[in-house]
């Protein structure tokens, strides 16, 4: 057990800041948001570093893999760091496509980068299906939740074995859990930026203690997401950990975007301050995988059946 | 960072639960006991642990310790409180009074406690609260006034835990009225027979004995009762409070809690029910954020750092789900909660007291807040 970075983590997390830093954040998120689309550039950079191949790297492993999801949402990129770090690797053997989509047959709805991927990882009751490009049809869909999204229909693929469709849901758990992870500690970093610095009746925001305190209730669900998804990751996504990092990271989408955007009023609505860039996505990635009450169920019948 | 357990760890977690299987009756659980017939069954249990040197693990070996590392004392934190933790109130005196007593103490204090703690042969408890200072601790007013060689301790403790059944109170009393706040106050190791110390029951809504009030009422305390340096108490309370609020793996017994609520609705076929499915999924991922939370408490202890902004962190995710585990147990068991065998019931206790004992909720967001936000309140 140790729960700080060792030299190779330091430096896989050093090198990511720096090209997070220069690729990517909030400008570079908000030109994409104009044109709509994934990052193909940023996707480009990650994986000529070789940061979407750790998975079953000896000295990286899931755990990295999660890391560097949360560290992405934290960027703001757009890229489906997740669905190709964390899921992919599970499912699909050899060289992967940048960009990767993931859906479940059971949850009709728009799919994240649908109409950008390469391969879409479809579960389709306990097996996955992978569907190449032409082997489904998608139909964008114009969604201010912060992510190019779209329908797919008749999705048709290779249908893999039974069991696989649950091993995609375990991964896809632990990612959502680690982007939310990421997201919200941008959301919420920004608002305690903001709340240092606005002055209402003669006094900064945040020095009103009724505010503190809802600010570090976010912290505690951003920590309580950040750390349940490094652990889950780190394990091999044991089905009752996995769902449980999700529904604790469903709880904190939910608080942080709800208490960010009260606590900072009308100017967190407008697409001139950065808040919507990553509070938007939250209403996506709370939903998406079945929500709460898919993750609820997952973990019922996991832990107790 | 890495989330495997030694195989040394894993085997103390093991020999653990071969003794408490072997020691303890099925579904034990000491909060179903009276206070006396509990201490008493505390003492009995804490001299087995002692034999194995189990009861202070993480004491330096000259004190009767084994030197144990702090993710094994988290072990066993946690295979206790999942068992029902019949160490009682002993869990106080081996995590933060006899760690004071060897930090601070003068050898005759240590000659004369840490063996009786380190045997399980007394109780303690921990004369903190006052009338008037609750959450703001430092304002406290019970006083040591020099006496020549001694003091004359005046004051009232209250909500004082295990008072009825201890043989000694660990006091902070202010030694000098000038000083501000803080910097004033002083440590005592009280007898409870001491004359002059008067401890009655405050009768509450749970079972007999939870809480004290503790009058000093000239109460005199030779010079070597005092812990520590005269009106230089507070670092040490400060450096040891870190210690209390992880002392106890709250998680870890809100999950025993939750799976008998588990075992009911299983019995009453209400498991897919998704109300009590979220219920229950719930509470149980709160429980693993907890425990993933005190993993980086201990990681601090482990390293030789003092844990503060984690400790507060932890103690909010531990009450947070403490609240959860009661809310699922309400909803499998309904109007059955009330009877005073229900799971609810039983969790009922731990989950209304786990933002008021050990400082209050309110007091760990303010911490929380001086460190990420570093705004001063109004």
């Amino acid at each position: 057990m140790d729960m700080t970075f060792d030299d190779t983590q330091t430096a896989i997390k050093d090198s990511c800041d720096r090209l997070f830093g220069r690729m990517a954040g909030p400008a570079r998120a908000r030109a994409l948001g104009h044109v709509g689309g994934a990052d193909l550039a940023l996707a480009e950079a990650l994986e000529e570093a070789g940061f979407l191949d750790l998975f079953a790297e000896e000295d990286a492993g899931p755990l990295v893999a999660a890391l560097i999801t949360e560290w992405a949402a934290k960027a703001a990129a757009l890229v489906p760091v997740g669905a190709r770090t964390l899921v992919a690797p599970t499912v699909i053997a050899g060289a992967l496509p940048q960009i990767i989509a993931v859906c479940d047959a059971a949850h009709a709805g728009p799919v994240r980068y649908a109409a950008q991927a390469d391969v879409v990882i479809q579960i389709d009751g306990d097996a996955a299906v992978i569907a190449q490009r032409g082997d489904f049809t998608v139909e964008p869909v114009a969604s201010i939740f912060g992510y190019p999204m779209a329908r797919i229909s008749g999705l048709t693929g290779v249908r893999l074995g039974a069991g696989s469709g649950e091993a995609v849901r375990r991964w896809w758990q632990v990612a959502l859990a680690a982007e939310i992870a990421g997201t919200a500690r941008a959301a919420l970093d920004q608002t305690i930026a903001y709340l240092q610095q606005r002055v209402q009746f003669g006094r900064q925001i945040a020095s009103f203690q009724a505010v503190q305190h809802r600010l570090v209730d976010c912290h505690v669900s951003v920590e309580s997401t950040a750390w349940a998804a490094r652990e889950a990751a780190a394990r091999g996504a044991p089905a009752a950990l996995a769902a449980g990092a999700a529904i604790t990271a469903v709880e904190c989408a939910q608080r942080v975007f709800d208490e960010t955007h009260q606590l900072s009023g009308a100017i967190g609505f407008t697409t001139e301050y950065d808040l919507y860039l990553w509070s938007m996505r939250l209403q996506t990635l709370r939903q998406e995988c079945g929500g709460i009450r898919a993750h609820a169920s997952a973990l019922v019948a996991s832990a107790w059946t | 960072m890495e989330f495997n357990w030694p195989d040394e760890d894993a085997q103390f977690r093991g020999e653990l639960r071969d003794f408490l299987a072997a020691t303890l009756p099925e579904d034990f659980d000491a909060f179903d006991m009276g206070a006396r017939e509990r201490d008493n069954f505390s003492r009995d249990f804490a001299k087995k642990l002692s034999t194995r040197g189990w009861l202070t693990p993480a004491w330096p070996k000259q004190y009767g310790g084994l030197e144990q590392s702090a993710w094994q004392q988290l072990i066993l934190s946690e295979e206790m409180v999942g068992h029902g933790e019949p160490r009682t109130g002993q869990y106080m005196c081996v995590n933060w009074v006899g760690p004071a007593i060897i930090l601070a103490g003068t050898d005759e204090q240590k000659d004369y406690h840490l063996g009786r703690i380190s045997r399980g042969d007394v109780t303690w408890c921990q004369g903190f609260s006052e009338p008037d200072a609750g959450s703001d601790l430092a304002s406290l007013r019970t006083s040591a006034t020099r006496d020549g060689d001694d003091y004359i301790l005046r004051g009232e403790k209250i909500w004082t835990s295990y008072a009825g059944v201890a043989d000694f109170c660990f006091l902070l009393a202010r030694s000098d009225p000038e000083a501000h706040r803080h910097r004033g106050i002083s440590i005592f190791l009280v007898p409870t027979d001491a004359p002059g110390l008067t401890i009655r029951e405050i009768p509450s809504v749970f079972r007999e004995g939870t809480f004290n009030s503790c009058v000093f009422d000239e109460v005199r305390a030779p010079e070597a009762w005092r812990l520590g340096p005269e009106h230089g108490g507070w670092p040490i309370i400060r450096k040891l409070l870190a210690n209390e609020r992880v002392g106890v793996a709250r998680y870890h017994r809100a999950e025993t809690f939750l799976l008998k609520a588990v075992k009911v609705a299983k019995a009453a076929g209400i498991m897919d029910d998704p109300i009590i499915s979220e219920a229950l999924a719930k509470a149980k991922a709160a429980c693993d954020a907890a425990r993933v939370l005190v993993y980086q408490v201990v990681d601090e202890r482990a390293k030789g750092r003092q844990p503060d902004l984690t400790a507060y962190v932890y103690r909010v995710a531990a009450i947070r789900c403490e609240k959860l585990v009661y809310e699922a147990a309400l909803r499998v068991q309904g109007s059955d909660s009330v009877a005073p065998d229900s799971v609810a019931a039983g969790q009922f206790q731990h989950a209304v007291t786990a933002g008021v004992a050990t400082g209050t909720l309110e007091m760990q967001l303010n911490l929380i807040a001086r460190d990420i936000i570093g705004v001063a309140g109004a």
